[in-house]
């Protein structure tokens, strides 16, 4: 095979490989995203967030929020709640960010998936 | 409440769902942390053979030969016909010593505490709708509706159930729907004749909605993440898993993906038994 294709269908491998554990891992910041809050289930948005935030803001103890399956659910400590939250949505993209930088580090197939 | 994981396993000759049973036991302890009862058409072989300690409860089914035949791929080239031992899935209702009832499949391969707080939901019924096939290559939309011109698609790898009066309906609905198959198939545009519990479960709740979409089943948290039986299992360590996914075009051709502390189900059994193998003479 011509070495020039024999390299460029090496790397066209790479980026398939590299593409998929990228999303994989995006696939899996959106499971580290869900809360179980009094039975209901949230996954964790910015405009959930913001929207606790400004709750805790206005100075508000207990709102309703609906979950992820649109059942209303009443957030009686909502300080306690926002804080669960924010702390969990740190968790969750910090491991996220540090993965990705790891990946990003791994130059072939075999340590992209942690075949060596 | 009672809280517990309900497993069934029969064996049909080909593939060792038993051995299934076992792994996947001991992995719910570890992520999960809560009982596991098993029912088995090979009661005496699974208390011969492995270590029963992992179950709450052992289940003993009436061994039963079926004419529900189905391939069973191991990779995009190997395949073996085998019965399909699917039915009696409704009579996890009343089968079940728990309140509160996690029902999986042996080949849902669980790799994170995801599935615990169900128990707390406030909602009665939970299973998947939302699927995500980890490979990408292929068309997904057998599992958005049961036919082109039919219903939603629900997965019954997967169900979270309280004993309550509704959900005892429900799982006799299941329990007649397989009962008439051939009926309910015809009537909800299912080409195949094979028995699907993926197919009844829809149909149940599907009547139990009225007869039109709604909010009897709620959603598992997060999506059911698979692989089909022509990938391959090639290597399991604790929560990380490597597959070949079958190369788009390229017949016989893979793709290596790694996950990591990702729940996968498995479809490619004959792969995942071979890993067990693995990981049980490293026991």
């Amino acid at each position: 095979m011509d070495e020039r294709l024999e390299k460029a269908l090496d790397f066209s491998n790479y980026m398939l490989t590299l593409n998929n554990q990228k999303r994989l891992l995006a696939e899996k910041y959106q499971e580290d995203l869900i809360h179980f809050y009094n039975g209901s289930q949230f996954t964790i948005t910015r405009e959930l967030i913001t929207f606790v935030s400004a709750m805790v803001s206005a100075d508000q103890d207990e709102v309703v929020i609906t979950d992820d399956n649109n059942i209303p659910c009443m957030a009686e400590d909502l300080k306690s709640f926002y804080n669960e939250i924010i702390n969990k949505y740190a968790i969750a993209s910090n491991d996220y960010y540090t993965a990705y930088a790891d990946l990003k580090k791994n130059r072939s197939v075999e340590k992209l998936v942690n075949y060596e | 409440m009672s809280k517990g994981a309900f497993l069934i396993a029969r064996n049909n000759g080909h593939i060792d769902y038993v051995k299934q049973a076992v792994f996947l036991a001991k992995r719910i302890k570890k992520y999960l942390n809560i009982p596991v009862t098993v029912a088995t058409d090979s009661a005496d072989y699974l208390k011969d053979s492995f270590d029963i300690q992992v179950f709450d409860q052992i289940i003993s089914l009436d061994y039963t030969n079926e004419s529900n035949l189905r391939y069973f791929f191991d990779g995009a080239l190997t395949k073996k016909t085998a019965s399909f031992k699917n039915n009696n899935r409704a009579s996890v209702y009343d089968l079940s010593p728990y309140d509160e009832t996690l029902l999986m499949d042996t080949d849902y391969v669980i790799s994170n505490s995801l599935l615990k707080p169900v128990f707390n939901s406030s909602a009665d019924f939970l299973i998947y709708k939302k699927s995500n096939d980890i490979a990408k290559v292929r068309d997904e939309s057998e599992f958005d509706k049961i036919s082109d011109t039919s219903v939603d698609f629900y997965w019954a790898t997967v169900v979270y159930f309280r004993k309550t009066d509704t959900n005892r309906i429900f799982f006799n609905l299941v329990s007649h729907i397989e009962q008439e198959w051939n009926h309910y198939r015809r009537v909800y545009q299912i080409t195949s004749t094979l028995f699907r519990n993926d197919f009844a479960f829809s149909i149940a709740i599907h009547i139990m909605n009225g007869f039109q979409s709604g909010n009897f089943a709620q959603q598992l948290p997060g999506s059911m993440m698979y692989t089909t039986d022509k990938d391959v299992l090639w290597k399991m360590n604790e929560d990380e898993m490597m597959f070949l996914i079958e190369k788009k075009d390229y017949l016989g051709e893979y793709t290596a993906l790694n996950t990591k502390g990702q729940t996968i189900h498995v479809m490619n059994k004959v792969s995942l038994n071979r890993i067990i193998d693995q990981e049980f003479a490293n026991d």
